[in-house]
C-alpha cells in the first residue's frame, strides 16, 4: 500500500474516500455472510444432542432382546440338562431340577445384561471429551 | 386377501439358479442374489468414490468418508485405539447389514426381499462375530481369557452361583445379537405389509373406502421408521461387535 515512488499526486497509494467506503460496505456484507453461512452455536448444539438421542436410542433398543436372551439361553440350557446330558450320560433323573434351577440363573442372566446396558446408558461414550450421552443423576450413586 | 400377498410371502426364498455341489443344495436363492448384489454395490461405491482421492473431496468421496469417520470413532470411543486392528471386520459387518437393511425397504412387488430377516444370515453373523471374541482372547490371553467370568469385587463364597450367570451371560451374547436384528427386520416388514393391505381391504369395501386414507398415512409413517430402524439396527451390530470385541482386547472387566 506504500506510495509508489512518484510522488505527484497526494493521493497517490491512498484510496479515494468513496472507494474506501464502497470497501467497508463489501467487507461488512462479507462478514454478515460468513456469519450465515457458519453453524450457529444453536446448530451445533442440536447436532451434538440429536447424536446423543441416536446413540441412548440405539441402546434402548438393545434392552428387550438383552434379558429374552438370558432367560432363552439359561431355560435350554437347563432343559438339556436334564434331557440329555444328566439321564444319558449320568444316569440321573433330574428332571424338573436343572431347568428350574438354570430358568432362575438365565433370568439373573438376562437381570444382569440389562443392567450392565443400562449402565452404559447412563455413563454414556468412554470418550470423556464428549461426556456423557445422559447425565448421570445428581447424588451419583452408580 | 389373494395368494401371494400375506404378510409373510416376501419372506419366501426362492431358487433362482439350482445348483447341486456334493450332494447338498447350493442353489443361487434370491437371498444369495441380494448379499451378492450388496457386495457389488458396496464394491462399486466404495472403489468408485475413493478413486479420485482429492484433497477437497467430491460429494461421493466424502460419503465414504463419513461412513469411515463414523464407524472409526464408534470403534475407537467402544474399544479404544488398540481396536482399530478390528476396524475392517467392523466396517464390513456394519456396511453389510446396513445395505441390505435398505435393500428391503425398496418396495418393488414380489422381488423385494430382506436379507436381514432370516435368523440363518443374521445367526451366521453372529456366530462369525462371537467365534472371532473367543479365538482371538485365547490367542490374546490364553486360559486367562476365561478371566472374564469371574466377577471382581464379590466373595469367593458367591462364585459357584455368579460364574454360571457369567457364562449364561455370555452365551446369550450371539443370540440377543441375532434374534434383534432378524426380530426388528422381520416384524417391522410384516406391519408394513398388514397396514398396506388394510388400504385395499377398505378401498373395496364400499362406504368404508372413506377411511382407506387412515391406513395409508399409517403405512407412509411406518416407512420411514422403518428406515430409521434399518439403519438404527446396523448401527447397533456394529457397536456390539465393538463391545464384544472390546472384552476379547482388554480381558478381564
Amino acid at each position: 500500500m506504500s506510495p509508489a515512488g512518484k510522488g505527484s499526486d497526494q493521493n497517490d497509494g491512498e484510496i479515494s474516500p468513496e472507494d474506501r467506503a464502497e470497501f467497508k460496505k463489501r467487507s461488512a456484507e462479507l462478514g454478515r455472510k460468513l456469519e450465515a453461512a457458519r453453524p450457529g452455536e444453536d446448530e451445533v448444539a442440536k447436532s451434538a444432542k440429536e447424536t446423543a438421542n441416536r446413540e441412548v436410542l440405539g441402546r434402548v433398543l438393545r434392552l428387550s432382546t438383552e434379558l429374552i436372551g438370558g432367560i432363552l439361553v439359561g431355560t435350554a440350557l437347563g432343559w438339556w440338562l436334564d434331557t440329555y446330558l444328566m439321564p444319558q450320560v449320568f444316569g440321573a433323573k433330574t428332571w424338573p431340577l436343572m431347568f428350574i434351577v438354570f430358568f432362575l440363573l438365565g433370568s439373573a442372566a438376562g437381570m444382569l445384561n440389562v443392567i450392565r446396558s443400562g449402565m452404559k446408558m447412563k455413563t454414556g461414550p468412554s470418550d470423556p471429551s464428549k461426556g456423557p450421552a445422559v447425565r448421570d443423576d445428581e447424588d451419583g450413586d452408580i | 386377501m389373494a395368494a401371494g400377498h400375506g404378510p409373510i410371502e416376501q419372506f419366501e426364498i426362492k431358487e433362482l439358479v439350482p445348483i447341486e455341489l456334493f450332494g447338498i443344495n447350493a442353489s443361487l436363492t434370491n437371498s444369495g442374489a441380494y448379499m451378492i448384489a450388496a457386495l457389488g454395490l458396496i464394491f462399486g461405491f466404495l472403489y468408485f468414490s475413493t478413486g479420485g482421492r482429492s484433497l477437497v473431496p467430491t460429494r461421493l468421496q466424502s460419503i465414504s468418508e463419513i461412513l469411515y469417520e463414523f464407524v472409526a470413532t464408534t470403534v475407537r470411543e467402544n474399544i479404544g485405539t488398540k481396536g482399530m486392528q478390528f476396524f475392517p471386520l467392523v466396517f464390513s459387518l456394519f456396511i453389510f447389514v446396513l445395505v441390505l437393511n435398505l435393500f428391503g425397504m425398496i418396495p418393488i412387488p414380489g422381488v423385494t426381499f430382506t436379507v436381514t430377516s432370516h435368523i440363518a444370515v443374521t445367526a451366521s453373523l453372529a456366530i462369525l462375530v462371537i467365534s472371532i471374541v473367543i479365538l482371538y482372547g485365547l490367542y490374546k490371553h490364553g486360559l486367562g481369557f476365561f478371566g472374564i467370568f469371574v466377577p471382581s469385587g464379590v466373595p469367593i463364597a458367591l462364585y459357584p452361583l455368579l460364574i454360571p450367570i457369567e457364562i449364561i451371560s455370555f452365551i446369550s451374547r450371539p443370540i440377543s445379537l441375532s434374534v434383534r436384528l432378524f426380530a426388528n427386520m422381520l416384524a417391522g416388514h410384516i406391519a408394513l405389509k398388514i397396514f398396506a393391505s388394510f388400504i385395499g381391504l377398505l378401498l373395496g369395501a364400499g362406504v368404508w373406502a372413506i377411511l382407506a386414507p387412515l391406513p395409508l398415512l399409517l403405512t407412509i409413517a411406518l416407512t420411514a421408521l422403518e428406515v430409521l430402524v434399518a439403519v438404527l439396527q446396523a448401527y447397533v451390530f456394529a457397536v456390539l461387535t465393538c463391545i464384544y470385541l472390546s472384552d476379547a482386547v482388554h480381558g478381564s472387566h
